[in-house]
């Protein structure tokens, strides 16, 4: 659906001016006795319900700002908070 | 004339509270799994749950394109053998699916695609599959209308021409599982959808659906699309991405284009249906959702490319756009495991756009898995751990950015 | 535009002679202009139809009735609907296969032909198929052809055959002209420009909103425009028409007309396209509105009435027969019978009658509800009428010749002589945008038809569509659902709308407006009184659930599908085989799948699927079904738009078009592919390797990045420990993703204390900025990055005569001592253009490589081609790079890296800081875990043993053969029956004298010295093998002595 995300720079934006950037899973984690498994269940591992849950997009036909925003893959649309 | 007798292809059957296997959705590997549990394996106690009608996910949403011009040899093999099963299956199942034989010709746009194509080229031929190296005129001879000239942004420098490949019927597929299915004793239940998956002592032990709860002793997760979210319910993470994929098709027109054909470098596949319409596919939008929304997007993006490659195309009028989902891993190739967490649990998922071509040779090596409980050597290449262990299938050649989305 | 100004011509009217024997006299509703004759030809004849005219009214009023043939039975089909419901009327206008001859406007010289048909429908060969209907219920072709299988692909080819319906030259030119495409932004946007439609539009523009209208007509009114009865004293047309020149004088009103919406999609995008007309400056032009809101007013088609050969030509919706008659003056028949289901058919049979049509009949399936006066006009006008009465069958073979109506209680039937059966069940709202909207449509007992259950709120309907018939209530529901979106739009704004709405608050209505609140009370009063008005007035007026008439099939066709000969026997059928749900049958079937979509079919088949669920003890209520956009079937020439392809040429485009280039797009680049139509490139390679050589390399990525925590940056995502660059130094490094695959390499300069410039390769130009920043995104820390790709060109100046070349345009020292390799200087060249220049090796030579500023390119381009001119010196292009880079070893990322290795497995491993965890460095755990994993893919070199190949077959002539024989790229490498890897790049090289090559293999065929098979088939006979042997990448100067040079 053609839905637009909200930069907090330039407001709402068709959706097409960003790139993805995945689901929120905090800071990179320390390297430090970082498990093989732990660092690719990282990478790749995600668990997506239908719920709304955070994300990243990158505002690459705009201002060039990474920010997070939360969108219901149930509905294909940014939420409200 | 029996043909004149029309019967219900499947059976309304009772829902029972407890079944030996019970598969999450009636798609095409849930059906054929469970069809192929009935008849090889004679475990008939078998019930397909689908939370809408059968075939409403991506089995009733792709583009119907079949072919096993794969990249790697495990995967050329599993689709190969796929591509055989379409003939069995009409035939078993007295079933036309429809099997249109028409080739399929890839497109190559750049001198990088032409060293692909010539490496795919080679690898089928060796293991045994068809697949022809063409220059752009016989790309031209092939697809009428097909512009080869140095017009194009990116001009057509090569084809691979696969001539095993074709279009199938999608719905026929649907609904011939069904039958043969439904045939030998699998209850097919519409309309339940699966809300929680309960386990005990590290066992599947049934589902919880809106029609109430199941028992079983085996389940699968037969969901495309929808797997990781039923996978989900378990708090399962797993390495999928739903996407949305895009198809539209186009007024009916006389038969004009014979074969299917694709352009990587132009996101588009495209094919003439039995009907007349030109059925097209687009590339995908990247965020994750669960839902089946088009968009003008793509319906316009769809239409450039196309009337760039054939600019006969532009005197034809889209009549129809929908979407589906492609659960997407890192490196597109399926994911087929068992006893996976708990006992009883089967998953196959992660098919990203290539779950119809697979459908029933996934089943069929599901329904082994799941009644031997040993994993079957065609299956060895398509385990979780192997994102664990960083082996991708090598299925695109292409590094990932931030995840399998991009 | 004059042509559709209501009663332009009125020729007419005025008692004047008809144009033709099909003309009418319609007056003041007709937009025919009489007085301008345009000719065109259909099927060779050549005829003559008026400005205002559509093909198919043309061709009506020509005396043509039969427009096509069927897409399954070949059944004759003529004009059914009026505005393209139906594809009965779908032709090849000047060509263009499937065009809607009901809606295309007719243009002097046109050519019309029919489809799915040899020359005239009249006459078709393949007519006698509906004869085997029986033998064809729904789905049959799944339950036949595949026994014997061989027998299938002879089947499959007849259904080819027969599918389809228009005929597409694949090398014709269609649709010439100029396309343009708009993106609009408005708080308003009416889907639906009719009295609703336009009474919504004023009022939210009188509040200061911007508001566009969409009409697909070429004129305003919906269904207003056409109609002579009279409300409030003024006959509808002309109250239409008064009310379109005020929507039309208001300032913020964009109206669109020619104008259908394909789809509304998420958040209000709504799309669509405009057909030009005589004055636009394009044919067609697509357009993307985004809308605040959306107000639908898109009012009513007819729903079809399923009856037996209800398809016959001849049999018509009430909507077609009126609009013929009254908007193009075009007599539909001369005896009709008249079948329908609400106020609006009763009032086109009396219409009718008064145009000279002599009505003998006229039934009305309803029960009660009809409008009284229309009754008393029909008795008043003598014509017999029946309620509960319905059409049962036509008769005729090619043209209705008769027709029996019956009682719904089962007398009947009454037949009677007519060469017109005007036919509908009632009407049904054009749901195509609710449901694109996502709003829940239910169905609504009362009005017969599906109404939104829930919408969006920023969704408002209005007018004919939710049932209301009076004139008066249209307007009132109009102007209601104006002012809700004007108060939507006033609670959504931010500060600047609410002044700019504000400002234009109508006098009498501003006044403060309450906190929290931002609907100013004049608003909320305004909305009050219009909704107290539309109470006060006649709601929706009762529908009714009639889908059929009496006696249907008895070996007879009744259509619930037209395009798709989809019959009421074939629902039966459906469902009878397990699809009793109408999206199964939908799907099973093929009802709604054919041009009309599910718009047309969509209510009448699940009518049907309920009531047979009814009779089998289901209590059922017909379901909604999926109506898929476009709503309106646009072309793929008008989507498409003008062309969009925009690229780059570097700098140096014209110096290189000059010096003969041949150019390819890489990215968004286009570059210097090769200098000669040699492809091996040989002149340009020795040309490097034995004298000097430019490049221009400029698309490479260049930045800069400087902070305090540029460092830092570099840290993350380089995988080398970054600290170690330093000023005058280039220092190579590459960086990963999370896997450890390689994403990208370049070289890294320190400039200042927290200053660095670095380059990437062109391919990650776009994306090294949001890479940076997605790797760095939790950290907060402060550095900028500036990408300067396009500020910098890039000159390679490369091989042996380097040097003596660079000498001669720079008084600075560039000797080996005071710029080694691996060096970066700023020199100056000419006239004091200073430029970065840093001595690198990619192609295994001695060479500079020069980062001049965008405008300064062709100037320094000139200094060098000058000076190198005494030695010769050529420009080269990226294979002869590509080759020369390969003969070094040097690797290409896309080319030998891929999915399935990391940095350590093609050779790259000594970069990698392995005791740095601290910088978290993007792709290290991934080293860290696989490095020493066993059984991965390697990249080797390799050298092919000399005279070990056998080759088939023109291997030569294949795309991306190599020049001299023997593999070529992607060979694959096989052993014991398997593929054990693939070459990646390989060449004959002419300074080593032998041909070398890299590719990726499994680690047990990746030691020094061990042997490789590799394969080559492909197809037609082109084969062939060879061995080589695994050697060190670096086949040329392995010591490095010439780059260092």
């Amino acid at each position: 659906m053609t839905f637009r995300l909200t930069c907090p720079v330039c407001g709402k934006r068709d959706v097409y001016e960003f790139t993805f950037g995945g689901q929120e899973r905090g800071p990179r984690p320390g390297q430090e006795g970082l498990s093989a498994e732990d660092h690719f269940r990282w990478t790749q591992y995600r668990l997506i319900p239908y719920a709304p849950g955070e994300e990243w997009w990158y505002h690459a036909q705009g201002c060039g700002l990474w920010f997070k925003t939360t969108r219901d893959p149930a509905t294909n649309r940014e939420v409200e908070e | 004339m029996s043909y004149l007798r029309l019967r219900r292809l499947w059976k309304p059957s009772p829902l029972k509270r407890r079944y030996e296997v019970v598969i999450i959705g009636g798609g095409i590997h849930g059906l054929a799994t469970a069809y192929y549990l009935a008849r090889h394996h004679g475990i008939r106690d078998v019930a397909v749950l689908e939370s809408q009608y059968i075939g409403f996910g991506g089995s009733g949403r792709n583009t119907a394109i079949v072919r096993a011009n794969q990249r790697t040899v495990e995967n050329v093999r599993l689709y190969e053998e796929g591509l055989k099963l379409w003939r069995v299956l009409t035939d078993e199942l007295d079933y036309n699916l429809m099997f249109f034989n028409c080739g399929v010709l890839g497109l190559g746009h750049s001198e990088a695609s032409v060293s692909a194509f010539r490496m795919l080229c080679n690898t089928h031929n060796f293991l045994g599959v068809k697949s022809e190296l063409l220059d752009p005129q016989q790309c031209a001879e092939m697809i009428p209308g097909l512009d080869i000239s140095d017009r194009l942004a990116f001009p057509v420098q090569a084809g691979l021409y696969h001539p095993p490949g074709g279009v199938v019927r999608h719905d026929a597929v649907v609904w011939g599982l069904a039958k043969g299915a439904s045939a030998h004793g699998v209850h097919i239940h519409q309309g339940c959808e699966v809300q929680g998956i309960d386990t005990e002592g590290g066992r599947v032990t049934g589902v919880r659906t809106t029609l109430g709860p199941i028992g079983c002793k085996r389940l699968g997760i037969m969901a495309g699309g929808y797997g990781g979210a039923v996978a989900a319910m378990l708090g399962m993470e797993l390495p999928i991405h739903p996407l949305t994929i895009q198809a539209m098709v186009t007024h009916p027109l006389k038969p004009f284009l014979h074969h299917v054909f694709s352009s990587g470098a132009y996101h588009v596949y495209a094919n003439q249906t039995l009907k007349g319409e030109i059925a097209t596919g687009a590339h995908m939008d990247p965020q994750v959702n669960y839902t089946n929304d088009a968009t003008a997007y793509y319906l316009k993006h769809q239409a450039e490319a196309l009337t760039e490659l054939i600019p006969a195309l532009r005197g034809v009028r889209f009549m129809r756009i929908w979407a589906g989902l492609a659960d997407m891993t890192p490196d597109m190739a399926p994911i087929m495991e068992g006893n996976l967490g708990y006992d009883g649990l089967f998953l196959d998922a992660g098919w990203g756009y290539f779950g119809f071509k697979s459908g029933p040779v996934a089943g069929k090596y599901m329904a082994e898995y799941m009644a031997t409980d040993e994993r079957p050597a065609m299956l060895r290449a398509f385990q979780l751990k192997r994102f664990l262990e960083n082996r991708y299938s090598g299925e695109t050649a292409a590094a990932m950015k931030y995840g399998h989305w991009d | 535009m004059t042509a559709h100004r209501p009663g332009a011509v009125a020729a007419a009217a005025d008692g004047s002679r008809p144009a033709s024997p099909h003309r009418l006299p319609c007056g003041s509703t007709c937009r025919v202009d009489l007085s301008r004759p345009l000719s065109f030809d259909f099927l060779g004849r050549p005829m003559t139809g008026f400005a205002g005219d559509t093909v198919a009214s043309a061709l009506y009023a020509n005396g043509v009735r039969i427009f096509s043939r069927s897409l399954k039975y070949h059944r004759p089909r003529g004009l059914y609907s009026i505005e393209g419901e139906s594809a009965t009327t779908y032709m090849a206008i000047d060509g263009v296969p499937n065009e809607c001859a009901e809606t295309t406007e007719l243009r002097a010289g046109m050519s019309v032909r029919a489809q799915n048909v040899r020359g005239d429908p009249k006459t078709d060969r393949f007519g006698f198929i509906g004869a085997f209907e029986r033998l064809m219920p729904a789905g049959f072709y799944y339950r036949l052809g595949h026994r014997p299988y061989s027998l299938w692909p002879l089947f499959q080819n007849g259904l080819r055959r027969m599918a389809g319906t228009g005929v597409l030259d694949p090398r014709r030119e269609y649709r010439p002209g100029v396309r343009a495409e708009r993106y609009l932004n408005v708080d308003v946007a009416v889907v639906g420009g009719g009295t609703a439609g336009m009474e919504a539009a004023l009022a939210a523009a009188e509040r200061g909103l911007r508001v566009c209208v969409f009409e697909r007509r070429p004129w305003m009114g919906g269904h207003h425009a056409w109609r002579v009865r009279e409300f409030e004293g003024k006959p509808l047309w002309q109250r239409a028409s008064e009310l379109e020149a005020r929507v039309r004088a208001t300032e913020n009103v964009r109206v669109l007309t020619r104008s259908p919406v394909t789809g509304v999609w998420g958040e209000n995008l709504v799309t669509g396209f405009t057909v030009g007309g005589d004055d636009d400056p394009f044919r067609e032009c697509h357009w993307e509105c985004r809308a605040r809101t959306v107000v639908v007013a898109a009012g009513c088609m007819d729903r079809p009435l399923v009856f037996n050969h209800n398809d016959r030509p001849g049999v018509m919706q009430p909507g077609a027969a009126w609009r013929l008659a009254r908007t193009y003056g075009v007599s539909p028949g001369k005896v009709a019978v008249v079948s329908v289901g609400d106020d609006l058919g009763l009032e086109a049979a009396v219409d009718l009658t008064r145009l000279g049509v002599e009505v003998r009949a006229v039934v009305d399936s309803r029960r009660r509800g009809h409008d009284p006066a229309l009754l008393e006009e029909l008795y008043d006008l003598r014509i017999p009428f029946r309620s509960r009465w319905s059409a049962s069958r036509a008769k005729g073979g090619k043209h209705v010749t008769g027709c029996d109506v019956w009682g719904m209680s089962g007398i009947g039937p009454n037949s009677y002589t007519c060469d017109l059966v005007v036919a509908n069940a009632g009407a049904q709202p054009r749901i195509g945008v609710l449901a694109t909207v996502k709003a829940k449509l239910g169905y609504c007992r009362h009005t017969h038809s599906y109404q939104p259950v829930e919408l969006p709120d920023d969704v408002f309907v209005a007018g004919s569509m939710t049932g209301l018939r009076d004139p008066g209530s249209i307007t009132e529901s109009g102007r209601l659902a104006g002012l809700r979106a004007a108060a939507f739009c006033r609670r959504q704004g931010t500060a600047l709308d609410a002044r700019r709405i504000g400002r234009a608050e109508p006098a009498g209505e501003a006044g403060p407006s309450s906190p929290g609140d931002n609907c100013p009370p004049a608003l909320s009063a305004a909305i009050e009184k219009a909704t107290s008005t539309l109470a006060s007035r006649p709601g929706p007026v009762a529908g009714t659930g009639i889908f059929r008439g009496q006696g249907i099939g008895r070996g007879a066709k009744a259509f619930v599908d037209l395009d798709e000969d989809g019959t009421y026997k074939n629902v039966v059928e459906s469902a009878a085989q397990g699809f009793d749900a109408p999206e199964l049958a939908k799907r099973f079937g093929g009802f709604g799948l054919g041009p009309g979509q599910y718009r047309v079919t969509g209510q009448n088949l699940a009518m049907i699927m309920a009531a047979m669920g009814l009779d089998s003890g289901k209590a059922t209520v017909p379901a909604p079904t999926t109506v898929r956009p476009p709503l309106v079937p646009p072309s793929l020439a008008t989507l498409a738009g003008p062309p969009h392809d925009v690229h780059k040429r570097t700098p140096l485009h014209d110096e290189q078009t000059a010096r003969g280039a041949i150019f390819r797009r890489m990215g968004p680049w286009e570059r210097a592919r090769y200098f000669s139509e040699d492809p091996s490139c040989r002149d340009e390679i020795l040309g490097v390797r034995r004298n000097v050589g430019l490049l221009d390399s400029s698309p490479l990525g260049k930045f800069r990045i400087f902070g305090p925590d540029a460092l830092n940056a570099l840290q993350r995502v380089y995988i080398s420990d970054m600290r170690k660059a330093r000023p005058g130094r280039c220092m190579y490094s590459a960086m990963c993703n999370d896997m450890g695959q390689l994403m990208d390499d370049g070289v890294v300069v320190k400039e200042s204390e927290n200053g660095y410039y670095f380059t990437t390769s062109s391919a990650r130009a776009g994306t090294t900025v949001e890479w940076f920043r997605y790797h760095t995104r939790y950290d907060g820390w402060d550095y900028h990055l500036v990408n300067i790709t396009d500020v910098l060109g890039s000159l390679n100046l490369a091989g042996p005569n380097a040097r003596r070349v660079l000498e001669r345009v720079t008084r600075d020292d560039v000797s080996n001592d005071a710029f080694p390799y691996m060096g970066v200087r700023r020199i100056t060249v000419g006239d004091g253009v200073e430029v970065r220049c840093l001595r690198l090796g990619f192609v295994g030579e001695l060479s500079f490589e020069l980062h001049v500023p965008s405008s300064y390119c062709q100037y320094v381009w000139g200094l060098l081609v000058d000076a190198g001119a005494d030695f010769g010196m050529q420009p080269i292009g990226l294979e002869a790079q590509n080759c020369l880079r390969a003969e070094k070893g040097h690797i290409i990322i896309g080319a030998e890296s891929e999915q399935r290795v990391i940095l350590t497995d093609i050779g790259m491993g000594w970069m990698w800081d392995r005791r740095d965890t601290a910088s978290k460095k993007v792709g290290a755990p991934a080293l860290r875990a696989c490095a020493e994993q066993p059984g991965r893919m390697k990249l080797v070199g390799f050298r092919v043993d000399e005279g070990s190949g056998s080759h088939r077959g023109d291997l030569e002539a294949a795309p991306g053969a190599q020049p001299g024989g023997g593999p070529g790229d992607g060979a694959v490498i096989v052993a014991d029956g398997e593929v054990v890897g693939y070459v990646c790049t390989t060449r004959r090289s002419e300074t080593l004298g032998w041909r070398y090559g890299m590719a990726l293999v499994r680690e047990e065929h990746a030691a020094r010295g061990a042997g490789l098979n590799i394969y080559e088939n492909l197809g037609s006979g082109r084969k062939s093998t060879c061995s080589a042997t695994v050697v060190a990448p670096h086949f040329y100067d392995p010591r490095g002595e010439r780059l260092r040079a």
